[in-house]
């Protein structure tokens, strides 16, 4: 069964709807061929009924002429009437062996033997009458044609019985025959109608199954027509055209999925990078921007600094040449490097520029130690990263103390990482306000005075930016007033290795 | 996919059972069409017998016969053998004389007759016997002819009871009739002296109806049987004049008419005694008319439903009745023994049995087994 509906769905879509055409049609005409086959069968036995009728009718006119031609040959006895005789005798004769002879249940077959025996005994007397006639033995004849016409009289009545009893069988035989006729025919249009009906659903059914993969393709190609390429698969079981066609048409969608995909994609990293270097210009405009607002001075700053350095140089005043210096040089390195990749030794410089100038300002009150690994000096980072650190630890850390305040810078690698310590013995940090730095949150105080302006949250962004990974920061206070280490991690960069 | 899958199956089964369903129908439909067309031409019985036997009854309407013809056959089909009853099988009215000529020519197996003591059956007997042909005679019998057997009823016995029942009857319903003469006394001188009067009873009337084939020895043992237990078990003193009336049943409704004619006499019997079915119907049917119920009692035979709701009604004072069924038993059992042995006893007695007011119900409740 499962082979013959595989042989059928590999078949060809013409094959198929013929070879249902074919099936039903062969169907319908099997049962019509049973019917007519049926209606004839009855047709041929109603045409049979009155035969028996028919057949005695025969018997007793055959009987009539026996009789009448024995009388004819005793009234005359012409030679003529003799043969006549003779030869009725031999056809009655003929007529009695196809009667029964057999005792059987049926009561017509069993007058029929009768018949037969008595018509046997009649003839014989019939003979033995014209015997006599012949051998002019007149008592003897009259006597014998006396019990031959007796005998005829029985005999006929018997037949005349029989053919009554059989009409009347006959006539109930035909009225039910016909009803049945009749029957039978209403059964088979009723039988017509209803393989019709068959037919008519198997056809709707397989054609229905046969083009349902089309509707489905079709349902389908409307779908991706409309721009939705997410359709789902078609399923195929079908060898035929359609499947040949549901293959090729889900084929094609998955291969327009895929490519749309590796668009979607590389549209996705385009749109990554893009993203990443606007946030990055974003940043740099954020710090530039506040260098721009803070050149305002350094400029100004800046050349007059430089004629008081001059002028103290012309005085001979050694430490406010060099106090002027560091100015100089502290502002020179704002303006100059504010937008630069610099190197470790730079950031530190400008560090120590901070720290001189600064304990000038407070006469001496910073206690500024560094620890540096030479090798990381040409280690590449952000500009402007150490110093505002620095700052904060001044401003949040050391300035409000009543000891001494000390600071110490360290450089130094773990693996493959530059470690910048700094580290002070001020006020400390809360766990909570780390956090809020780390997540740059915290910029309450970002403007405060002394500041130049570059917030923590800026430097741990560029700083993301920069080595583009998130662990760049880490503070570490062991509660207030035991001092904060603020420790930054970048990867060395090949620059260094070059240099190195 | 798994529902598109069971939904498949779901549907190839349906569309399966459909077809398989309708090529089922259409070969039941042909199978039973066939069948039908089959049962006009199939025989109603195809079975072969080895013997074929003809009873000629006295008729053929009555129940009597009709249990007498159903034994012999129900018997005969035992035997494998047919007995037909040739009344009713033509449309013309033959004589019992022509019906054995005509199973004669038919050359049967064996006749069963209800015989008389005419001659012309005697003649008709011994040509059967002459072509080899057996004859039992039924009922009535042929003495003088060569039948192989006599098939009835114990006549003496039948009569014996008929005559205790005539005896019952005078005890229990009719009151002696008296009659008083009155006779003048003369003297010597012709004087009147006195008148004396004798009481006489008057004589109880028993009609007999017979048949009127006087030869017939059944009857004529019937009728001596009543006389003889009259005269021997009467205990009254009261005369019973037994008469012998006979019914002329040579014509198609003589009997009725005949019957009819006893009771337009001036003087009507006190007790019928009727021995035959259609007499007894016939005379109850004749007392109920003529408003005689009470005064004339009827004895009558046979069990059929009118003779039994009679009993029943007390119109008919006891009736007898014959195993019918055993009688047609009888005749094909000594057929077949004839046919086998070349000999058979020669009379065969069916039981008699009597039916009054005090048994009937079981009768009318029960059914007789002969009366179907």
């Amino acid at each position: 069964m499962n082979k013959k509906l595989r042989a059928f769905s590999d078949m060809s879509l013409q094959g198929k709807i013929s070879s249902i055409y074919i099936l039903t049609n062969l169907f319908a005409c099997l049962v019509n061929i049973l019917l007519i086959l049926g209606i004839n069968r009855m047709s041929g036995e109603m045409e049979m009924v009155y035969r028996d009728n028919l057949n005695l009718n025969e018997l007793s006119e055959s009987l009539d002429s026996v009789q009448s031609s024995m009388t004819d040959y005793l009234n005359a006895k012409t030679s003529d009437s003799l043969e006549e005789y003779y030869r009725n005798s031999q056809i009655y004769m003929q007529l009695l062996e196809g009667l029964e002879d057999e005792i059987n249940g049926d009561s017509y077959d069993r007058m029929k033997r009768n018949i037969k025996h008595m018509s046997g005994q009649y003839l014989e007397i019939a003979d033995q009458t014209i015997d006599a006639k012949r051998g002019r033995n007149v008592e003897k004849y009259r006597a014998r044609y006396e019990s031959a016409s007796q005998m005829y009289d029985y005999i006929n009545t018997y037949i005349y019985s029989l053919n009554n009893q059989q009409f009347k069988n006959n006539s109930e035989n035909y009225t039910e025959l016909s009803q049945a006729f009749r029957l039978f025919e209403t059964v088979g249009i009723a039988v017509i109608i209803v393989v019709i009906g068959v037919n008519v659903c198997i056809i709707t059914k397989l054609v229905g199954a046969i083009i349902s993969p089309l509707k489905a393709l079709a349902r389908s190609a409307d779908e991706v027509a409309n721009g939705n390429f997410d359709v789902e698969l078609l399923e195929v079981q079908t060898r035929d055209e359609i499947g040949v066609v549901s293959r090729a048409f889900n084929q094609m969608v998955v291969s327009i999925r895929e490519y749309i995909e590796r668009i979607r994609h590389s549209m996705e990293v385009e749109r990554v990078m893009k993203e990443k270097e606007l946030l990055m210009e974003t940043h740099l405009k954020d710090a530039q921007l506040k260098y721009l607002q803070a050149q305002i001075n350094p400029h100004f700053l800046f050349n007059t600094l430089n004629a008081g350095a001059q002028l103290a140089m012309l005085e001979g005043a050694e430490r406010t040449y060099r106090y002027v210096q560091n100015m100089s040089e502290f502002f020179r390195y704002n303006v100059k490097k504010g937008d630069a990749t610099v190197t470790i030794q730079e950031e530190i410089e400008l560090v120590d520029n901070y720290i001189y100038i600064l304990n000038v300002r407070f006469s001496g009150d910073i206690h500024y130690e560094k620890k540096v690994d030479q090798s990381l000096l040409q280690v590449e980072m952000p500009s402007m990263i150490l110093q505002p650190i620095v700052e904060n630890c001044v401003n949040h850390g050391i300035r409000e103390m009543a000891g001494e305040g000390r600071i110490w810078l360290s450089v130094y690698r773990i693996d493959d990482v530059a470690c910048i310590s700094v580290r002070d013995n001020g006020a400390g940090m809360s766990a909570e306000a780390i956090g809020k730095v780390l997540s740059g949150t915290y910029r309450e105080e970002e403007l405060a005075a002394g500041s130049n302006g570059i917030g923590m949250d800026n430097v741990i962004a560029r700083l993301k930016l920069f080595t583009e990974c998130d662990d760049v920061m880490s503070i570490v206070s062991e509660g207030v007033d035991q001092g904060t280490e603020v420790i930054i991690y970048l990867q060395i960069r090949e620059r260094e290795e070059e240099d190195v | 996919m798994r529902k598109d899958n069971a939904k498949k199956t779901k549907y190839t089964f349906y569309l399966g059972m459909t077809v398989f369903l309708l090529i089922v129908t259409t070969i039941m439909g042909v199978f039973a069409f066939t069948m039908y067309v089959d049962h006009f031409t199939e025989k109603s019985d195809p079975n072969r017998y080895d013997k074929y036997y003809i009873m000629i009854a006295e008729d053929n309407s009555s129940s009597f016969w009709q249990s007498v013809y159903r034994g012999a056959y129900e018997e005969g089909l035992l035997q494998n053998s047919y007995v037909d009853l040739l009344n009713g099988a033509f449309d013309h009215n033959y004589s019992k004389e022509d019906m054995m000529r005509i199973a004669i020519a038919s050359e049967v197996d064996g006749i069963i007759v209800a015989a008389d003591e005419s001659d012309e059956m005697t003649e008709l007997i011994n040509e059967a016997a002459a072509k080899e042909i057996p004859v039992v005679t039924l009922y009535g019998d042929n003495t003088q002819s060569e039948r192989c057997t006599f098939v009835g009823i114990g006549s003496y016995d039948l009569g014996r009871e008929y005559g205790r029942q005539v005896l019952e009857i005078m005890r229990k319903k009719l009151l002696p009739e008296v009659q008083v003469r009155v006779t003048p006394l003369y003297d010597e001188n012709g004087v009147r002296l006195m008148w004396t009067e004798t009481m006489e009873y008057l004589p109880v009337k028993v009609m007999v109806l017979v048949s009127p084939h006087t030869q017939d020895s059944g009857q004529n043992i019937l009728c001596s049987g009543i006389q003889e237990t009259i005269d021997n078990e009467k205990e009254e003193d009261v005369e019973i004049e037994l008469s012998l009336v006979t019914i002329d049943d040579t014509n198609t409704f003589s009997v009725e008419e005949s019957i009819r004619d006893i009771f337009m006499e001036q003087e009507q019997p006190d007790i019928i005694v009727c021995l035959n079915e259609l007499n007894t119907a016939c005379v109850y049917q004749a007392v109920v008319d003529y408003n005689k119920v009470g005064q004339v009692n009827i004895l009558g035979y046979y069990d059929s439903d009118t003779i039994l709701k009679a009993v029943d009604r007390n119109v008919i004072y006891a009736t007898v009745t014959i195993d019918a069924a055993q009688m047609g038993k009888y005749c094909v059992e000594a057929l077949t023994e004839y046919n086998t042995f070349g000999n058979t006893s020669q009379y065969f007695i069916a039981d008699i049995e009597l039916i009054n007011k005090d048994n009937v119900a079981e009768y009318l409740d029960g059914g007789d087994a002969g009366d179907e």
